[in-house]
């Protein structure tokens, strides 16, 4: 299991235990992370999955990419770090990985 | 096809579907294709970069047939070439452009609605629905230059309905193209053009504008526009009948609904879109040889055809007593509420959330109309060509203003 925290936009704090080879987004949702809407159940087309990974972590995940950014541009969301987590797979290096979720996602 | 009814041991196995014994009786595969229906196997074959649209029957599906990608609609397209197109259009389909834009669009055409089925005391609810849907999709494309809504909504009727008919025979068949083209080209002449005009002076935000900056030839932009009309109206307009249906005829959903959040209002409508899918199969073609996740083979070349109904129905993901409806049942069993019925990966519908915005705000408005009542069931048909089913002939009624 990898241990990953969840912090609201209130500073509530959650961490769950991930299951690797699922999307960032499936945990959430299985743990309910109610943050995370994912309408469009990860195929990067609703922007409802967004999270700001951690400054420590955007070195290992890296930024979003082309398939993510339509969406992020169409949520109008500037915010550093931001991510789609239906594009991030938990892999055991995401161990100790902390996310912040947006105040809404749309 | 169909899933296995297991007896529901909480109510007797209870079947609230209205379209399922039509869709059994005329589901058509295509020839030879390969019935998917675990919804598993189906989410992981549609998001398999492997797999090829292979839409309905004799669309240019086969890499080799599209050779001008610009004069072909973005539904049939895949790779990179899809993905760009998707991505070129994606804000128009935002939950945030939903919230700023198309919410008002939607509300005033319901007041527009309100209006008509006041001033008349009833109407055809598919007459009703088609014209949400129509002006909804229309702002979408950019087809807001016509001389009215209502001349636009019956042209590409006109065209759409047409499309679908039957023909028998080369004479028909001859008849049936000359007919068509003068409604393509009245469709052309009375609403593309006009919206083509006003957005090379000046672009908007939406698909003609796309289309005029990228210089579409004419084919390409009457097939995306067309494509869009198919693809939005024609089943947002059975979607908006159906849920209707099962509201007038269950008084405690309908309290519920009207006295929910628009979450609650939501999981209800996509919870009768599990049971009653507009859109029946989806069509893939392996373009290389694919194993999935639970060991499954499919070969070059075959053609799957996923079942959304069987899909909807698996009780591997909607838990026991599938063919119930029961709002909760999503939430409860951590899916997406309308499961498979907007399809998965890279072609999933972008207009799933307008859709259900538009039919949510529709139904809201009509059931809080003094006196309303359905006055006649609609009669439930297939077409066999968007393998869907069709209400016909339902007739709603409210006091007169
Ligand atoms: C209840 C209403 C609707 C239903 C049930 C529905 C269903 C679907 C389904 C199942 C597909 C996927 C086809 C496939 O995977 O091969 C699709 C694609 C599509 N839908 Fe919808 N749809 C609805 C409303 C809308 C609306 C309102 C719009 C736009 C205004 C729209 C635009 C499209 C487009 C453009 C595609 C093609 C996407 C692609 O191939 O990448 N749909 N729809
Ligand atoms: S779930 Fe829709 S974009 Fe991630």
């Amino acid at each position: 299991m990898v241990a990953i925290t969840f912090i609201a936009a209130d500073g509530a704090e959650r961490t769950i235990d991930a299951s690797e080879d699922l999307s960032l987004m499936e945990n959430a949702v299985g743990n309910g992370i109610e943050a995370i809407e994912a309408v469009c159940s990860g195929n990067a087309y609703c922007g409802t999955c967004r999270v700001y990974i951690d400054p420590a972590w955007r070195g290992v995940l890296g930024e979003a990419g082309e398939i993510e950014l339509p969406m992020i541009e169409a949520a109008g969301d500037e915010t550093p770090g931001v991510r789609l987590s239906c594009q991030i797979t938990v892999t055991p290096e995401l161990d100790g990985l902390v996310v912040r979720t947006p105040v809404s996602q749309s | 096809m169909t899933a296995v009814a297991q007896e529901c041991p909480v109510h007797q196995g209870r079947d609230d579907r209205k379209s399922a014994k039509i869709a059994e009786a005329n589901l058509a595969p295509q020839h030879g294709a390969r019935p998917v229906g675990s919804f598993g196997l189906s989410r992981d074959l549609l998001r398999s970069s492997k797999v090829r649209q292979a839409g309905p029957a004799g669309s240019p599906t086969d890499d080799a047939e599209i050779k001008n990608p610009g004069e072909v609609s973005f539904f049939f397209l895949d790779g990179e070439e899809h993905r760009k197109r998707r991505a070129a259009v994606a804000g128009l389909f935002a939950p945030k452009t939903i919230v700023t834009r198309h919410q008002a669009v939607m509300t005033s055409t319901m007041d527009d609605i309100v209006a008509k089925l006041r001033a008349r005391g009833s109407a055809p609810l598919d007459e009703l629905s088609w014209h949400m849907a129509v002006v909804v999709a229309a702002d979408i494309i950019g087809l807001t230059d016509s001389d009215s809504t209502e001349n636009l909504a019956n042209r590409v009727k006109a065209v759409l309905d047409s499309s679908l008919s039957k023909s028998r025979g080369p004479l028909g068949k001859v008849v049936f193209m000359i007919q068509m083209l003068t409604r393509v080209g009245r469709f052309w002449k009375q609403d593309m053009v006009p919206a083509i005009a006003a957005r090379q002076l000046e672009p908007k935000d939406d698909v003609i504008s796309y289309m005029v900056k990228e210089n579409y030839s004419k084919k390409g932009m009457i097939m995306e526009a067309l494509s869009y009309g198919g693809a939005g109206m024609m089943t947002t307009r059975e979607f908006i009948v159906m849920c209707a249906w099962h509201l007038f005829e269950k008084p405690a959903l309908r309290e519920r609904f009207l006295g929910g959040e628009e979450a609650d209002q939501f999981a209800i409508l996509e919870e009768i879109l599990r049971l009653e899918p507009v859109a029946s199969l989806l069509h893939r073609r392996a373009a290389e040889d694919i194993e999935t996740k639970d060991g499954a083979m499919v070969k070059k070349g075959e053609v799957v055809a996923v079942s959304i109904r069987d899909a909807n129905t698996d009780e591997a993901i909607t838990g026991p007593c599938p063919f119930e409806l029961d709002p909760d049942r999503a939430k409860r069993m951590k899916v997406v509420g309308p499961y498979m019925s907007f399809s998965d990966g890279p072609h999933r519908c972008p207009g799933a959330q307008v859709a259900l915005h538009e039919t949510r705000i529709f139904l809201d408005r009509l059931f809080r109309l003094p006196g309303i009542r359905m006055e006649r069931e609609p009669e439930i048909l297939w077409s066999p060509q968007i393998q869907g089913y069709e209400l016909r002939g339902c007739v709603v009624a409210c006091d007169p203003a």
